[in-house]
């Protein structure tokens, strides 16, 4: 077998089927009484934590029982604000990419279908403030393109509204209108899915990957990370193949060997197998092997670095998740 | 923190502010020694307190350039409890990538304190509360923080002395950065850059301003910092009791001024004392000290 290439079946082995166990167990465990989770167990409930132990519980039969589950989409679904949009703590006023977030995680449950298109509406209207056309009329006269190299007329997202395209709110809100319903989405969906695709290409790092979203500031360029590559690769899968994407895949095989933290290491095996190509930990054939195994941390190390965290190892040991989905072979 | 540092006192109505500063040329050095030995100069109201150390950790830097050097954030833990505290936690909330662990990993900081455990918090996914902004530097009404970073009995900024391409230097005022919760507000922290980082810096700082500041200008980084600058070694580290008297006369160790940082001489109408003649300079003289940092075009208007 070739070094990333993916076996006919991805299995889990005993030991990493009992870590998986286990954190499925503690993650449904620190359920809050009013259906959401906090990012660490015994804080309030927040919409992002609640968003990703969703997504990790939701295709977990047989491991955790699941029961409330329904009380989880029921948090989610009272945390809407008014306009469409989900906030990122419950007392703010003002939506966030969490929206994004929280459309996708929702997608499939029949009894949220009307408050994802809220949130899918909001998502259309909103518009990042740094390139609206009198701010890119401000930048060309200001002459300022020596500080960071970018094509303003590509529009993505956002963390908060009003401000500027990032990669990883841009990536997130491309997954939650490719994971909306026929129906879903409002008429200028498919120009902000071009344009948002165009500005990911565009803020990739020169030696592939990305960042937060500076490829290159003051002459100099960015380093990639892998997070916001990941999720960015995960966002443009669908999308029409292009050197990038495959330098971009190319750079996170390398890097995957250098991952020395749980968050980094779950999510870049997901991306992936979400690819086609086996990240292979401990095998003698393959080379580089990583630096460090989910097996590495217990749950409940796993739980104190975030409820995120413990989700996103819970997805990665679970071949069965639907979302990022393991792909056949490539 | 203490009901002193909330308050917003007039530069005129407040007593003098000390600086020390001392001289460390490499991070091998006995630094537990050297900053236990300074912390006792200044009398620090640490006994049986809940202290929060917020270094500045921005990205992935194995080789000790962009972040708080590890060896100062643990000997600083160390003596700190050796003075009585009852807890000393370390924090931060980097700014470019939610992976704070990574970050950890890559300055090796628990080879320094030992495993952490929860004195470890990161900030930006820690339970929030509002905090309304006095000051309205910007026009920011409201800033949600971390309650672990509002509701411990004391703070110490602890940056690393460097360059920054948006706001001239970086120290102990714009370090503060750090505790905004990027479970809110994003990597990086958008919200504030569109704010004004001048301002932002002054609207947080008097929302959660640091008891103490340190620091870390062992190996400093000049240009285009906080992350793509050059190292440069300035063997120093700075302690003070007052943030803004810090940063001051980190600048002109760095050979800056800092009358002509913006943020610095706003936080100097009501935070702190920028001006040289209201810091009691301990340990060695500036002059003694001094090694200039390159800037970026753009700030040259801060070489002294």
């Amino acid at each position: 077998m070739n070094a990333f290439e993916m076996p006919d079946q991805l299995q889990v082995t005993k030991p990493l089927s009992i870590l998986r166990n286990d954190c499925l167990s503690l993650l449904e465990s620190l359920q809050n009484v009013d259906g959401g989770w906090g990012f660490h167990a015994g804080e309030h409930s927040r919409v992002e934590p609640t968003d990703w132990a969703l997504r990790a519980l939701s295709h977990s039969a047989g491991i955790v029982d699941g029961k409330n589950l329904s009380s989880a989409t029921g948090f989610l679904r009272s945390r809407q604000l008014p306009d469409g949009s989900w906030p990122a703590c419950a007392e703010m006023s003002a939506g966030s990419w969490i929206t994004s977030l929280t459309c996708s995680v929702l997608a499939a449950d029949s009894e949220s279908a009307k408050n994802v298109a809220a949130g899918l509406k909001w998502l259309c209207d909103d518009f990042p403030r740094d390139t609206s056309p009198w701010r890119r009329f401000l930048r060309r006269i200001r002459n300022e393109s020596h500080l960071a190299k970018q094509n303003d007329s590509y529009r993505g997202w956002g963390w908060t509204p009003k401000t500027s395209s990032w990669v990883e709110p841009t990536a997130f809100a491309l997954m939650a209108l490719h994971d909306a319903l026929a129906g879903q989405l409002s008429g200028n969906a498919s120009q902000r899915r071009e344009l948002a695709v165009a500005l990911l290409y565009d803020r990739m790092c020169p030696g592939g990957g990305w960042n937060c979203g500076n490829p290159n500031v003051y002459g100099v360029d960015g380093e990639a990370l892998v997070l916001p590559t990941c999720w960015a690769l995960l966002a443009l899968r669908e999308a029409q193949e292009k050197p990038g994407r495959a330098l971009s895949l190319a750079w996170l095989q390398k890097e995957f060997a250098n991952i020395e933290s749980a968050a980094s290491l779950a999510v870049a095996r997901m991306t992936l197998e979400n690819y086609g190509i086996e990240w292979q930990a401990s095998s003698d054939t393959v080379a580089p092997p990583a630096k460090r195994d989910l097996q590495d941390w217990s749950a409940q190390e796993l739980a104190e670095q975030g409820t995120h965290v413990l989700a996103w190892a819970s997805m990665s040991l679970n071949p069965a998740r639907p979302w990022p989905a393991v792909a056949a072979k490539a | 923190m203490n009901q002193r540092n909330r308050d917003l006192i007039p530069s005129f109505s407040r007593p003098a502010s000390r600086v020390m500063i001392r001289r460390a040329a490499r991070y091998e050095e006995d630094l537990l020694a050297l900053i236990y030995e300074s912390l006792c100069e200044f009398h620090l109201p640490v006994k049986d307190k809940t202290i929060l150390l917020k270094p500045n950790l921005v990205g992935l830097d194995p080789q000790g350039v962009m972040n708080t050097h590890p060896s100062v954030i643990a000997a600083t833990r160390e003596s700190l409890l050796k003075l009585g505290a009852a807890r000393v936690m370390i924090g931060d909330g980097p700014a470019m990538d939610r992976d704070t662990q990574a970050i950890l990993e890559s300055v090796r900081l628990k080879e320094f304190t030992g495993k952490l455990g929860k004195d470890f918090c990161d900030l930006n996914i820690d339970d929030v509360e509002r905090v309304p902004l006095e000051t309205r530097a910007t026009r920011l009404k409201e800033l949600f923080l971390p309650k672990t970073a509002l509701g411990v009995d004391f703070l110490v900024s602890m940056p690393k002395l460097k360059t920054h391409h948006w706001a001239g230097v970086t120290l102990s005022l714009k370090n503060m950065f750090g505790i905004v919760p990027g479970s809110c507000y994003g990597w990086p922290k958008n919200v504030l850059h569109w704010a004004g980082i001048d301002r932002s810096i002054l609207d947080i700082n008097a929302a959660a301003r640091p008891d103490f500041a340190i620091v870390d200008g062992i190996l400093g980084m000049e240009g285009n910092g906080p992350i793509q600058g050059s190292p440069k070694a300035a063997g120093v580290l700075l302690f003070g009791d007052d943030p803004v008297a810090v940063d001051s006369t980190a600048c002109r160790v760095m050979g800056l001024l800092p009358e002509r940082v913006d943020y610095l001489v706003r936080a100097g109408t009501m935070l702190g004392h920028v001006e040289a003649s209201k810091i009691q300079q301990l340990g060695e003289r500036v002059d003694s000290v001094r090694t200039t940092f390159a800037v970026l075009p753009e700030f040259s208007r801060l070489l002294a």
